[in-house]
Protein backbone atom coordinates (compact mmCIF):
# COMPACT_ATOMS: atom_id res chain seq x y z
CA UNK A 1 0.00 0.00 0.00
CA UNK A 2 1.15 3.74 -0.70
CA UNK A 3 1.86 6.00 1.63
CA UNK A 4 -1.48 7.67 0.38
CA UNK A 5 -3.55 4.87 1.04
CA UNK A 6 -2.17 4.27 4.24
CA UNK A 7 -3.07 7.75 5.48
CA UNK A 8 -6.45 7.41 4.01
CA UNK A 9 -7.39 4.22 5.92
CA UNK A 10 -5.36 4.30 8.53
CA UNK A 11 -5.38 8.14 9.59
CA UNK A 12 -9.23 8.21 10.43
CA UNK A 13 -9.18 5.02 11.32
CA UNK A 14 -6.65 5.99 14.58
CA UNK A 15 -8.66 9.15 15.11
CA UNK A 16 -11.76 6.94 16.33
CA UNK A 17 -8.94 4.73 18.70
CA UNK A 18 -10.54 6.27 22.12
CA UNK A 19 -14.31 5.64 21.11
CA UNK A 20 -13.04 2.23 19.48
CA UNK A 21 -12.01 1.33 22.82
CA UNK A 22 -14.41 2.43 24.35
CA UNK A 23 -17.28 0.16 22.56
CA UNK A 24 -14.86 -3.15 22.65
CA UNK A 25 -14.69 -2.33 26.73
CA UNK A 26 -18.28 -2.04 27.18
CA UNK A 27 -19.48 -4.90 24.74
CA UNK A 28 -16.57 -7.34 26.29
CA UNK A 29 -17.93 -5.90 29.72
CA UNK A 30 -21.52 -6.17 28.58
CA UNK A 31 -21.10 -9.82 26.91
CA UNK A 32 -18.54 -11.63 29.86
CA UNK A 33 -21.23 -10.28 32.46
CA UNK A 34 -23.77 -11.70 30.63
CA UNK A 35 -22.61 -14.93 30.65
CA UNK A 36 -21.26 -15.08 34.37
CA UNK A 37 -25.34 -15.44 35.75
CA UNK A 38 -25.06 -18.16 33.48
CA UNK A 39 -24.71 -20.94 36.53
CA UNK A 40 -27.52 -18.69 38.06
CA UNK A 41 -30.09 -19.44 35.63
CA UNK A 42 -28.93 -23.49 34.64
CA UNK A 43 -31.54 -25.66 34.87
CA UNK A 44 -33.27 -23.44 37.07
CA UNK A 45 -37.17 -23.83 36.31
CA UNK A 46 -38.35 -20.79 38.49
CA UNK A 47 -37.47 -18.14 35.89
CA UNK A 48 -38.60 -20.19 33.01
CA UNK A 49 -42.19 -20.77 34.69
CA UNK A 50 -42.32 -17.29 35.47
CA UNK A 51 -41.59 -16.45 31.36
CA UNK A 52 -44.45 -18.61 30.36
CA UNK A 53 -46.75 -16.70 32.53
CA UNK A 54 -45.63 -13.68 30.36
CA UNK A 55 -48.23 -13.19 27.01
CA UNK A 56 -46.57 -15.03 24.18
CA UNK A 57 -45.72 -12.01 21.98
CA UNK A 58 -43.61 -10.73 24.37
CA UNK A 59 -41.84 -13.63 24.61
CA UNK A 60 -41.33 -13.74 21.14
CA UNK A 61 -40.44 -10.52 20.72
CA UNK A 62 -37.71 -10.04 23.38
CA UNK A 63 -36.26 -13.85 22.39
CA UNK A 64 -37.19 -15.60 25.88
CA UNK A 65 -38.40 -18.60 24.75
CA UNK A 66 -35.90 -21.13 26.02
CA UNK A 67 -34.51 -19.20 28.52
CA UNK A 68 -33.27 -21.96 30.89
CA UNK A 69 -31.08 -23.51 27.79
CA UNK A 70 -27.89 -22.21 26.86
CA UNK A 71 -29.20 -21.09 23.40
CA UNK A 72 -32.13 -19.70 24.71
CA UNK A 73 -30.16 -17.70 27.32
CA UNK A 74 -27.94 -16.44 24.92
CA UNK A 75 -30.40 -15.66 22.68
CA UNK A 76 -32.79 -13.80 25.37
CA UNK A 77 -29.98 -12.05 27.13
CA UNK A 78 -27.56 -10.78 24.27
CA UNK A 79 -28.36 -11.95 20.73
CA UNK A 80 -31.52 -11.00 20.09
CA UNK A 81 -31.74 -7.27 20.60
CA UNK A 82 -28.85 -5.72 22.78
CA UNK A 83 -25.91 -7.23 20.92
CA UNK A 84 -27.26 -7.04 17.04
CA UNK A 85 -28.55 -3.32 18.44
CA UNK A 86 -24.85 -2.05 19.53
CA UNK A 87 -23.47 -3.32 16.73
CA UNK A 88 -25.80 -1.23 14.89
CA UNK A 89 -25.72 1.55 17.00
CA UNK A 90 -21.69 1.72 16.55
CA UNK A 91 -22.01 1.53 12.71
CA UNK A 92 -24.12 4.66 13.07
CA UNK A 93 -21.75 6.16 15.26
CA UNK A 94 -18.50 5.43 13.86
CA UNK A 95 -19.77 6.82 10.31
CA UNK A 96 -21.12 9.92 11.97
CA UNK A 97 -17.59 11.16 13.34
CA UNK A 98 -15.30 9.86 10.67
CA UNK A 99 -17.08 11.09 7.89
CA UNK A 100 -20.47 13.78 8.69
CA UNK A 101 -19.69 15.23 11.62
CA UNK A 102 -15.92 16.08 10.05
CA UNK A 103 -17.60 17.38 7.48
CA UNK A 104 -19.72 19.57 9.20
CA UNK A 105 -16.91 20.83 11.59
CA UNK A 106 -15.44 22.13 8.27
CA UNK A 107 -11.90 19.36 9.08
CA UNK A 108 -12.26 17.60 5.45
CA UNK A 109 -11.14 20.48 3.14
CA UNK A 110 -7.46 20.80 4.27
CA UNK A 111 -7.92 16.73 3.15
CA UNK A 112 -9.50 17.77 -0.08
CA UNK A 113 -7.21 20.24 -0.92
CA UNK A 114 -4.08 17.76 -1.24
CA UNK A 115 -3.80 15.56 -4.49
CA UNK A 116 -6.61 12.68 -3.35
CA UNK A 117 -9.81 12.26 -5.19
CA UNK A 118 -12.92 12.80 -3.32
CA UNK A 119 -13.67 8.85 -4.12
CA UNK A 120 -10.63 7.64 -2.92
CA UNK A 121 -10.80 10.28 -0.03
CA UNK A 122 -14.43 8.59 1.46
CA UNK A 123 -14.00 5.17 0.34
CA UNK A 124 -10.52 5.16 2.25
CA UNK A 125 -12.88 6.85 5.49
CA UNK A 126 -15.25 3.79 4.80
CA UNK A 127 -12.93 0.98 4.90
CA UNK A 128 -12.14 2.43 8.61
CA UNK A 129 -15.44 2.25 9.41
CA UNK A 130 -16.18 -1.41 8.28
CA UNK A 131 -12.15 -1.73 10.48
CA UNK A 132 -13.62 -0.40 13.33
CA UNK A 133 -17.18 -3.10 13.21
CA UNK A 134 -14.71 -5.91 12.33
CA UNK A 135 -12.47 -5.19 15.62
CA UNK A 136 -15.70 -5.20 17.77
CA UNK A 137 -16.40 -8.59 16.07
CA UNK A 138 -13.49 -10.12 17.01
CA UNK A 139 -13.75 -8.63 20.45
CA UNK A 140 -17.17 -10.14 20.87
CA UNK A 141 -16.62 -13.33 19.74
CA UNK A 142 -13.11 -13.60 22.02
CA UNK A 143 -15.39 -12.53 24.63
CA UNK A 144 -17.95 -15.08 24.37
CA UNK A 145 -15.94 -18.14 23.61
CA UNK A 146 -13.74 -17.37 26.66
CA UNK A 147 -16.41 -16.21 28.89
CA UNK A 148 -18.34 -19.47 28.04
CA UNK A 149 -15.44 -21.52 28.58
CA UNK A 150 -15.00 -19.72 31.40
CA UNK A 151 -19.17 -20.15 33.36
CA UNK A 152 -19.14 -23.69 31.64
CA UNK A 153 -22.02 -22.66 29.60
CA UNK A 154 -22.32 -25.30 26.81
CA UNK A 155 -23.46 -24.57 23.39
CA UNK A 156 -22.05 -25.50 20.06
CA UNK A 157 -19.24 -22.99 18.84
CA UNK A 158 -20.04 -22.85 15.34
CA UNK A 159 -23.42 -21.26 15.65
CA UNK A 160 -22.30 -18.56 18.03
CA UNK A 161 -19.97 -17.61 15.96
CA UNK A 162 -22.54 -17.48 13.32
CA UNK A 163 -24.90 -15.71 15.35
CA UNK A 164 -21.90 -12.95 16.35
CA UNK A 165 -20.83 -12.80 12.89
CA UNK A 166 -24.36 -12.33 11.68
CA UNK A 167 -25.07 -9.53 14.44
CA UNK A 168 -21.45 -7.94 12.96
CA UNK A 169 -23.02 -7.73 9.22
CA UNK A 170 -26.13 -6.41 10.48
CA UNK A 171 -23.51 -3.29 12.14
CA UNK A 172 -22.16 -3.30 8.99
CA UNK A 173 -25.30 -2.25 7.09
CA UNK A 174 -26.42 0.56 9.16
CA UNK A 175 -22.56 1.63 8.47
CA UNK A 176 -23.04 1.37 4.91
CA UNK A 177 -26.42 2.75 5.39
CA UNK A 178 -24.94 5.80 7.07
CA UNK A 179 -21.96 6.70 4.96
CA UNK A 180 -24.69 6.61 2.02
CA UNK A 181 -26.47 9.37 4.01
CA UNK A 182 -23.47 11.22 4.90
CA UNK A 183 -21.80 10.92 1.33
CA UNK A 184 -25.06 12.94 0.38
CA UNK A 185 -24.77 15.66 2.32
CA UNK A 186 -23.04 16.71 5.64
CA UNK A 187 -25.75 16.57 8.18
CA UNK A 188 -24.80 14.40 11.18
CA UNK A 189 -28.64 15.26 12.66
CA UNK A 190 -29.97 13.85 9.45
CA UNK A 191 -27.31 10.76 9.74
CA UNK A 192 -28.25 9.76 13.23
CA UNK A 193 -31.82 10.11 12.42
CA UNK A 194 -31.92 7.89 9.50
CA UNK A 195 -29.39 5.25 11.29
CA UNK A 196 -31.65 5.29 14.33
CA UNK A 197 -34.79 5.30 12.56
CA UNK A 198 -33.79 2.25 10.60
CA UNK A 199 -32.37 0.03 13.20
CA UNK A 200 -35.42 0.56 15.49
CA UNK A 201 -37.94 0.29 12.81
CA UNK A 202 -36.22 -2.93 11.66
CA UNK A 203 -36.25 -4.08 14.96
CA UNK A 204 -39.84 -3.39 15.27
CA UNK A 205 -40.93 -4.99 11.91
CA UNK A 206 -39.14 -8.30 12.38
CA UNK A 207 -40.24 -8.64 16.30
CA UNK A 208 -43.98 -7.58 15.85
CA UNK A 209 -44.82 -8.31 12.22
CA UNK A 210 -44.71 -12.51 12.83
CA UNK A 211 -47.57 -11.56 15.70
CA UNK A 212 -49.91 -11.07 13.37
CA UNK A 213 -50.82 -13.31 10.02
CA UNK A 214 -51.47 -10.01 7.56
CA UNK A 215 -48.42 -8.64 8.61
CA UNK A 216 -45.93 -11.72 9.09
CA UNK A 217 -45.11 -12.04 5.60
CA UNK A 218 -43.26 -8.48 5.57
CA UNK A 219 -41.30 -9.35 8.55
CA UNK A 220 -38.28 -10.43 5.79
CA UNK A 221 -38.56 -7.04 4.73
CA UNK A 222 -36.23 -6.29 8.30
CA UNK A 223 -32.53 -6.10 8.13
CA UNK A 224 -32.93 -7.83 11.19
CA UNK A 225 -34.95 -10.89 10.07
CA UNK A 226 -32.10 -11.38 7.52
CA UNK A 227 -29.96 -11.44 10.51
CA UNK A 228 -31.56 -13.47 12.94
CA UNK A 229 -34.61 -14.91 11.06
CA UNK A 230 -33.15 -18.52 11.07
CA UNK A 231 -32.93 -18.46 15.30
CA UNK A 232 -29.47 -19.00 14.86
CA UNK A 233 -28.07 -19.79 17.53
CA UNK A 234 -29.94 -23.35 17.55
CA UNK A 235 -30.16 -23.65 14.15
CA UNK A 236 -27.79 -21.87 12.28
CA UNK A 237 -27.80 -19.89 9.05
CA UNK A 238 -27.66 -19.76 5.26
CA UNK A 239 -24.70 -18.52 3.71
CA UNK A 240 -27.27 -15.67 2.40
CA UNK A 241 -27.88 -14.13 5.20
CA UNK A 242 -24.24 -12.83 5.48
CA UNK A 243 -24.17 -12.45 1.82
CA UNK A 244 -26.91 -10.20 1.35
CA UNK A 245 -26.48 -8.50 4.63
CA UNK A 246 -22.77 -7.54 3.73
CA UNK A 247 -23.80 -6.94 0.35
CA UNK A 248 -26.05 -4.32 0.67
CA UNK A 249 -24.20 -2.24 3.11
CA UNK A 250 -21.12 -2.24 0.82
CA UNK A 251 -23.73 -1.24 -1.80
CA UNK A 252 -25.09 1.92 0.04
CA UNK A 253 -21.23 3.31 1.28
CA UNK A 254 -20.46 2.89 -2.69
CA UNK A 255 -23.34 4.68 -3.35
CA UNK A 256 -22.13 7.22 -0.48
CA UNK A 257 -18.92 7.36 -2.33
CA UNK A 258 -20.68 8.05 -5.75
CA UNK A 259 -22.63 10.96 -4.19
CA UNK A 260 -19.55 12.06 -2.41
CA UNK A 261 -18.06 12.87 -5.42
CA UNK A 262 -20.64 14.97 -7.32
CA UNK A 263 -21.52 17.61 -4.37
CA UNK A 264 -20.10 20.73 -2.69
CA UNK A 265 -17.70 19.95 0.61
CA UNK A 266 -18.81 22.01 3.63
CA UNK A 267 -16.65 24.43 4.95
CA UNK A 268 -16.28 25.88 8.42
CA UNK B 1 13.49 21.05 -3.15
CA UNK B 2 14.70 24.32 -1.67
CA UNK B 3 15.52 27.81 -3.97
CA UNK B 4 15.62 27.13 -7.50
CA UNK B 5 12.60 26.95 -10.23
CA UNK B 6 10.46 23.60 -9.50
CA UNK B 7 11.56 21.35 -12.35
CA UNK B 8 7.71 20.51 -13.48
CA UNK B 9 6.88 24.07 -14.30
CA UNK B 10 5.23 25.31 -17.24
CA UNK B 11 5.05 28.24 -17.78
CA UNK B 12 2.38 28.26 -20.75
CA UNK B 13 -0.92 30.34 -20.42
CA UNK B 14 -2.11 32.13 -17.25
CA UNK B 15 -1.67 30.53 -13.85
CA UNK B 16 -5.67 30.78 -13.09
CA UNK B 17 -7.70 31.78 -15.51
CA UNK B 18 -11.80 32.22 -14.50
CA UNK B 19 -14.69 33.50 -16.87
CA UNK B 20 -18.25 34.09 -16.02
CA UNK B 21 -17.76 32.20 -12.78
CA UNK B 22 -21.02 31.97 -11.01
CA UNK B 23 -22.21 29.72 -7.87
CA UNK B 24 -25.70 30.03 -6.45
CA UNK B 25 -26.18 28.27 -3.15
CA UNK B 26 -30.28 28.21 -3.05
CA UNK B 27 -31.42 31.32 -3.72
CA UNK B 28 -27.72 33.15 -2.23
CA UNK B 29 -25.75 34.29 -5.55
CA UNK B 30 -22.40 33.90 -3.83
CA UNK B 31 -20.49 34.89 -6.81
CA UNK B 32 -22.59 36.56 -9.71
CA UNK B 33 -19.65 36.49 -12.92
CA UNK B 34 -16.61 36.97 -11.83
CA UNK B 35 -13.83 36.91 -14.95
CA UNK B 36 -9.96 36.95 -14.27
CA UNK B 37 -6.74 36.30 -15.33
CA UNK B 38 -3.74 35.82 -12.87
CA UNK B 39 -0.57 35.87 -14.52
CA UNK B 40 2.33 33.00 -13.53
CA UNK B 41 4.80 34.23 -11.21
CA UNK B 42 3.02 37.30 -9.82
CA UNK B 43 1.45 37.86 -6.46
CA UNK B 44 -2.05 38.44 -7.20
CA UNK B 45 -4.53 40.15 -4.54
CA UNK B 46 -7.86 39.09 -3.94
CA UNK B 47 -9.81 41.71 -1.93
CA UNK B 48 -13.31 42.31 -0.22
CA UNK B 49 -15.36 43.04 2.53
CA UNK B 50 -16.68 39.80 4.59
CA UNK B 51 -18.77 38.27 2.41
CA UNK B 52 -17.92 39.75 -0.56
CA UNK B 53 -17.55 36.45 -2.08
CA UNK B 54 -13.62 35.37 -2.04
CA UNK B 55 -13.25 31.98 -0.19
CA UNK B 56 -16.00 30.55 -2.33
CA UNK B 57 -14.43 32.05 -5.17
CA UNK B 58 -11.15 30.07 -4.12
CA UNK B 59 -13.15 26.97 -3.29
CA UNK B 60 -14.03 26.51 -6.99
CA UNK B 61 -10.95 26.75 -7.71
CA UNK B 62 -9.63 23.64 -5.57
CA UNK B 63 -12.97 21.73 -6.74
CA UNK B 64 -14.30 21.82 -3.21
CA UNK B 65 -17.47 23.27 -4.72
CA UNK B 66 -18.65 22.94 -7.95
CA UNK B 67 -19.61 26.30 -10.16
CA UNK B 68 -23.24 27.25 -10.83
CA UNK B 69 -22.16 28.36 -14.59
CA UNK B 70 -18.34 29.25 -15.63
CA UNK B 71 -15.21 28.10 -16.85
CA UNK B 72 -12.32 28.20 -14.48
CA UNK B 73 -8.16 27.23 -15.45
CA UNK B 74 -5.66 26.28 -13.26
CA UNK B 75 -2.18 26.11 -14.27
CA UNK B 76 -3.90 24.57 -17.48
CA UNK B 77 -6.03 22.19 -15.80
CA UNK B 78 -9.55 21.85 -15.33
CA UNK B 79 -9.96 21.40 -11.35
CA UNK B 80 -12.72 19.19 -11.68
CA UNK B 81 -11.77 16.84 -14.47
CA UNK B 82 -8.08 16.96 -13.85
CA UNK B 83 -8.54 18.06 -9.44
CA UNK B 84 -5.75 15.27 -8.17
CA UNK B 85 -2.84 16.70 -10.60
CA UNK B 86 -3.83 20.08 -9.86
CA UNK B 87 -3.90 20.14 -6.27
CA UNK B 88 -0.49 17.92 -6.20
CA UNK B 89 0.59 21.25 -7.92
CA UNK B 90 -0.84 23.89 -5.41
CA UNK B 91 -1.29 24.74 -2.04
CA UNK B 92 -4.07 26.01 -0.11
CA UNK B 93 -4.36 27.61 3.25
CA UNK B 94 -8.32 27.81 3.79
CA UNK B 95 -9.15 31.09 5.84
CA UNK B 96 -10.87 29.38 8.59
CA UNK B 97 -8.81 26.83 9.84
CA UNK B 98 -10.42 23.41 11.41
CA UNK B 99 -7.60 21.49 12.21
CA UNK B 100 -7.50 18.01 13.93
CA UNK B 101 -7.64 18.72 17.22
CA UNK B 102 -5.66 15.78 18.51
CA UNK B 103 -3.25 16.23 16.08
CA UNK B 104 0.52 17.78 16.39
CA UNK B 105 1.78 20.44 14.06
CA UNK B 106 4.82 17.59 13.13
CA UNK B 107 1.99 14.59 12.91
CA UNK B 108 -0.41 16.83 10.61
CA UNK B 109 2.29 17.57 8.76
CA UNK B 110 3.51 13.94 8.07
CA UNK B 111 -0.44 13.36 7.74
CA UNK B 112 -0.52 15.91 4.55
CA UNK B 113 2.76 14.64 3.53
CA UNK B 114 2.13 11.24 3.21
CA UNK B 115 -0.78 12.40 1.06
CA UNK B 116 1.19 14.73 -1.10
CA UNK B 117 3.76 11.91 -1.91
CA UNK B 118 6.91 12.86 0.48
CA UNK B 119 8.00 15.70 3.30
CA UNK B 120 10.97 18.11 3.47
CA UNK B 121 11.62 17.62 7.00
CA UNK B 122 14.37 19.92 6.93
CA UNK B 123 12.31 22.89 4.82
CA UNK B 124 9.59 21.53 7.81
CA UNK B 125 11.93 22.54 10.53
CA UNK B 126 13.18 25.36 8.78
CA UNK B 127 10.02 27.02 8.58
CA UNK B 128 9.10 26.02 12.13
CA UNK B 129 11.89 28.05 13.64
CA UNK B 130 11.07 30.92 11.57
CA UNK B 131 7.67 31.00 11.99
CA UNK B 132 8.14 30.60 16.00
CA UNK B 133 6.35 27.13 15.97
CA UNK B 134 6.20 24.32 18.60
CA UNK B 135 5.91 21.22 16.30
CA UNK B 136 5.35 19.02 18.93
CA UNK B 137 1.87 20.84 20.33
CA UNK B 138 -1.36 19.15 19.72
CA UNK B 139 -3.93 21.54 17.54
CA UNK B 140 -6.49 21.55 20.60
CA UNK B 141 -3.66 23.22 22.78
CA UNK B 142 -2.58 26.13 20.09
CA UNK B 143 -3.87 29.77 20.31
CA UNK B 144 -5.67 30.73 17.13
CA UNK B 145 -2.66 33.08 15.92
CA UNK B 146 -0.29 29.61 16.24
CA UNK B 147 -2.88 27.38 14.33
CA UNK B 148 -2.52 30.13 11.51
CA UNK B 149 1.12 29.45 11.59
CA UNK B 150 0.26 25.54 11.35
CA UNK B 151 -1.24 26.23 8.07
CA UNK B 152 1.25 28.53 6.69
CA UNK B 153 3.79 25.91 7.38
CA UNK B 154 1.97 23.72 5.63
CA UNK B 155 1.34 25.81 2.90
CA UNK B 156 4.61 27.31 2.32
CA UNK B 157 5.75 23.34 2.82
CA UNK B 158 4.62 21.77 0.09
CA UNK B 159 6.78 22.66 -3.11
CA UNK B 160 4.21 24.01 -4.55
CA UNK B 161 3.72 26.11 -7.99
CA UNK B 162 0.75 28.13 -6.79
CA UNK B 163 -0.28 29.02 -3.57
CA UNK B 164 -3.69 29.71 -2.82
CA UNK B 165 -3.93 31.84 0.59
CA UNK B 166 -7.37 32.25 2.09
CA UNK B 167 -6.68 35.29 4.83
CA UNK B 168 -3.59 34.21 6.02
CA UNK B 169 -2.73 36.68 8.12
CA UNK B 170 -5.83 36.74 10.08
CA UNK B 171 -4.61 36.71 13.74
CA UNK B 172 -1.05 36.63 13.54
CA UNK B 173 1.03 39.62 15.44
CA UNK B 174 2.79 42.12 13.43
CA UNK B 175 5.92 40.37 13.50
CA UNK B 176 5.03 37.27 12.46
CA UNK B 177 3.22 39.28 9.82
CA UNK B 178 6.50 40.99 8.23
CA UNK B 179 7.68 36.95 8.62
CA UNK B 180 4.73 36.11 6.18
CA UNK B 181 5.92 38.78 3.50
CA UNK B 182 8.86 37.48 3.08
CA UNK B 183 7.75 33.99 2.81
CA UNK B 184 5.58 35.07 -0.08
CA UNK B 185 8.46 37.08 -1.43
CA UNK B 186 11.09 34.66 -1.17
CA UNK B 187 8.11 32.31 -2.97
CA UNK B 188 7.87 34.88 -5.66
CA UNK B 189 11.53 35.25 -5.97
CA UNK B 190 11.50 31.20 -6.65
CA UNK B 191 8.87 31.36 -9.46
CA UNK B 192 5.59 30.31 -7.72
CA UNK B 193 2.17 32.29 -8.04
CA UNK B 194 0.22 33.31 -5.48
CA UNK B 195 -3.13 33.94 -4.96
CA UNK B 196 -3.62 35.76 -2.09
CA UNK B 197 -6.91 36.66 -0.20
CA UNK B 198 -7.64 39.49 1.86
CA UNK B 199 -10.20 42.57 3.45
CA UNK B 200 -7.38 44.51 4.85
CA UNK B 201 -6.00 46.96 1.93
CA UNK B 202 -2.18 47.40 3.67
CA UNK B 203 -1.44 43.41 3.51
CA UNK B 204 -2.51 43.01 0.18
CA UNK B 205 -0.46 46.45 -0.81
CA UNK B 206 2.74 45.07 0.35
CA UNK B 207 2.28 41.53 -0.80
CA UNK B 208 0.64 41.57 -4.02
CA UNK B 209 1.78 42.91 -7.45
CA UNK B 210 -2.10 43.24 -9.01
CA UNK B 211 -5.04 43.06 -7.40
CA UNK B 212 -8.99 42.51 -7.79
CA UNK B 213 -11.35 44.33 -5.85
CA UNK B 214 -14.28 42.25 -4.96
CA UNK B 215 -17.82 42.92 -3.56
CA UNK B 216 -21.26 41.43 -3.63
CA UNK B 217 -19.75 38.81 -6.18
CA UNK B 218 -18.40 40.35 -8.75
CA UNK B 219 -15.25 42.20 -9.85
CA UNK B 220 -15.73 45.85 -9.18
CA UNK B 221 -11.38 46.71 -10.35
CA UNK B 222 -8.81 44.65 -11.30
CA UNK B 223 -5.38 46.95 -12.02
CA UNK B 224 -1.90 47.33 -10.70
CA UNK B 225 -1.51 47.83 -6.79
CA UNK B 226 -0.33 51.39 -7.36
CA UNK B 227 -3.45 51.99 -9.17
CA UNK B 228 -5.60 50.99 -6.44
CA UNK B 229 -3.64 53.40 -3.60
CA UNK B 230 -4.54 55.83 -5.52
CA UNK B 231 -8.20 55.36 -5.97
CA UNK B 232 -8.23 54.12 -1.78
CA UNK B 233 -9.48 56.85 1.10
CA UNK B 234 -7.52 57.17 3.91
CA UNK B 235 -8.59 58.74 7.42
CA UNK B 236 -6.63 61.73 8.36
CA UNK B 237 -6.10 62.76 12.01
CA UNK B 238 -4.32 65.94 12.98
CA UNK B 239 -3.59 67.58 16.33
CA UNK B 240 -1.93 70.97 16.69
CA UNK B 241 -0.46 73.20 19.25
CA UNK B 242 -3.06 75.68 18.99
CA UNK B 243 -6.26 75.79 17.11
CA UNK B 244 -6.54 74.02 13.82
CA UNK B 245 -6.46 76.40 10.15
CA UNK B 246 -9.66 75.30 9.30
CA UNK B 247 -9.97 77.30 6.72
CA UNK B 248 -7.04 76.69 5.22
CA UNK B 249 -7.72 72.70 5.13
CA UNK B 250 -11.47 73.26 4.13
CA UNK B 251 -10.61 74.71 0.84
CA UNK B 252 -7.97 71.72 -0.09
CA UNK B 253 -9.46 69.67 -2.95
CA UNK B 254 -8.61 66.06 -1.77
CA UNK B 255 -10.40 66.27 2.11
CA UNK B 256 -13.83 65.62 2.62
CA UNK B 257 -16.19 65.22 5.76
CA UNK B 258 -14.38 67.52 7.95
CA UNK B 259 -14.42 67.79 12.06
CA UNK B 260 -12.63 70.27 14.16
CA UNK B 261 -13.00 69.76 18.09
CA UNK B 262 -10.21 71.58 20.16
CA UNK B 263 -6.83 71.19 18.48
CA UNK B 264 -7.65 67.93 16.70
CA UNK B 265 -8.75 67.92 12.73
CA UNK B 266 -9.93 65.13 11.48
CA UNK B 267 -11.25 64.23 7.79
CA UNK B 268 -11.26 61.61 5.25
CA UNK B 269 -8.17 61.89 2.37
CA UNK B 270 -9.45 60.97 -1.14
CA UNK B 271 -6.02 61.59 -3.87
CA UNK B 272 -2.26 62.95 -3.05
CA UNK B 273 -1.47 63.79 0.50
CA UNK B 274 1.11 66.45 -0.71
CA UNK B 275 -1.33 69.38 -0.59
CA UNK B 276 -2.28 68.82 2.89
CA UNK B 277 1.32 68.07 4.02
CA UNK B 278 2.16 71.61 2.55
CA UNK B 279 -0.65 73.07 4.52
CA UNK B 280 0.59 71.19 7.73
CA UNK B 281 4.06 72.28 7.37
CA UNK B 282 3.13 76.10 8.20
CA UNK B 283 1.74 75.19 11.10
CA UNK B 284 2.86 73.78 14.70
CA UNK B 285 1.53 70.27 14.44
CA UNK B 286 1.68 68.07 17.60
CA UNK B 287 1.10 64.73 16.06
CA UNK B 288 -0.27 63.02 12.94
CA UNK B 289 -1.97 60.12 12.22
CA UNK B 290 -3.09 58.43 8.30
CA UNK B 291 -4.73 55.33 8.49
CA UNK B 292 -6.83 52.71 6.76
CA UNK B 293 -10.51 52.42 7.36
CA UNK B 294 -12.12 49.51 6.39
CA UNK B 295 -12.57 48.47 2.80
CA UNK B 296 -16.37 49.68 2.47
CA UNK B 297 -15.20 52.56 3.47
CA UNK B 298 -11.79 53.07 1.65
CA UNK B 299 -13.37 52.04 -1.61
CA UNK B 300 -16.89 54.30 -1.01
CA UNK B 301 -16.91 56.16 -3.99
CA UNK B 302 -16.35 52.42 -6.06
CA UNK B 303 -18.78 50.79 -4.25
CA UNK B 304 -21.66 53.13 -4.04
CA UNK B 305 -21.07 53.88 -7.68
CA UNK B 306 -21.78 49.28 -8.37
CA UNK B 307 -24.56 49.41 -5.94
Amino acid sequence: MSGRWVELVFGPFRASWRAGLGWSIGLALLVVSTVAFWPAFRGSSGISQAIDQLPAPVVQAFGLQGFGTPAGYLRGGLYELVVPLLFAAAGIMFANTAIASEEDAGRLELYLAQPVSRTAFLAGRSVAVFGWVLVLTVVVLISQLASDAMFGLQIETGRVIATIVLCAVLGAFHAGLCIAVAGAAARPGRLLSVGFSVAYAGYLVRALFSLSDVLAPWRHLSPWDWALGSDPLVNGAEAWRFGLLAATGVLLAVAGVVAFARRDIRSA
Amino acid sequence: MGVGVPTHMSLEGPAIRIEGLVKDYGAVHAVRGIDLEVRRGEVFGFLGPNGAGKTTTIRCLLDLLRPTAGRITVLGLDPRRDGIALRGRLAYMPGELRLPERLTAAGLAAAIGRLRGGLDTRRRDELAARLDLDLDRRMRDLSSGNRRKVALLLAFLADAELLVLDEPTNGLDPLMQREFLHLVREARERGTTVFLSSHVLSEVQRAADRVAVLRNGKVLVLGGVEELRRRARQRVEVWFEGPPPAQELAVLPSLTDPHVEDHRFAAILAGPIQPLLEVLARHPVVSLLVEEPDLEEAFLDLFEAAS
